[in-house]
């Protein structure tokens, strides 16, 4: 199946793109899958130090499914936009 | 009276008195009954008014949050569910608070010191719930709208990672 991934603000700009069609097979994903098989954690400041944490998605980070809040753990479906949002910072 | 919760984003200045005009304008909107005669149009138009307003307007400071001057604030968005979002928070408020009608305008890429950044309006039948409304609405969109600032500073930009203290 194929998910449309987005970032915005400092995620973006340190992935190096905004936008990308992912090809999934295999186990069902999840926005906590993709952030790993993505490798979005590279190049963030804050490393967790312990040894298999490197990839997890950080506790600030918030994930939207088809432009709506949702869970990490939320089963993706082909053709979903699934966006990874850092802190807000409105108004 | 037209829909309830008014939302609009901008990407250019806007002025929030001419804003908080055209709002009050669009309440008014079908207060006018058959067999009105033009003579008494406003007076029954104005009392079509809820009797309590609460307004905030929000500028851009002058300085960054470590307080080097500020050239500019510049505001990203996520097109489509930050519209979306802005209505179902205004939509949840109005209806927690009892209130008539909610008005938040906010501004979206670059934008100077001293310029509105946001405006919300609450009209309500009471100050109470009109001025309780539209602190937690403007709480809300500071925190579960998806918006990100950047401060511009000497040539160099940063991403703000939360809000400026209450």
């Amino acid at each position: 199946m194929a998910i449309q991934v987005r970032l915005f603000a400092s995620l973006r700009e340190r992935a190096g793109w905004s936008e990308r069609l992912v090809a999934v097979d295999g186990l069902p994903a999840t926005p906590r899958s993709l952030w790993r098989q993505l490798h979005l954690s590279d190049g963030a400041e804050a490393g967790t130090g312990r040894a298999g944490q490197a990839d997890a998605l950080p506790q600030g980070i918030r994930v939207a499914i088809n432009q709506a809040f949702a869970a990490p753990d939320t089963p993706l479906v082909d053709g979903d936009e699934l966006a990874f949002l850092p802190p807000i910072s409105g108004g | 009276m037209t829909t309830p919760c008014t939302i609009e984003l901008l990407a250019q200045p806007f002025e929030p008195l001419q804003a908080l005009a055209a709002w009050q304008r669009q309440l008014r909107c079908g207060c006018e009954g058959p067999g009105t005669d033009r003579g008494d149009a406003s007076r029954v138009e104005q009392a079509c008014l809820p009797p309590a307003e609460a307004h905030f307007i929000g500028r851009v400071r002058a300085t960054t949050a470590s307080g080097a001057p500020l050239e500019a604030l510049e505001l990203e968005h996520y097109p489509g569910m930050t519209e979306r979002q802005l209505v179902q928070l205004a939509e949840g408020c109005l209806q927690r608070h009892g209130v008539a009608a909610a008005l938040v305008v906010h501004r979206v890429g670059r934008i100077l010191p001293g310029e509105a950044i946001v405006l919300v309006a609450v009209a309500a039948d009471r100050r109470g719930p009109a001025q309780r409304c539209g602190q937690e609405l403007l709480e809300a969109l500071k925190h579960e709208a998806p918006f990100w600032k950047r401060e511009w500073s000497g040539g160099v930009g940063g991403w703000v990672e939360g809000n400026t203290a209450w």
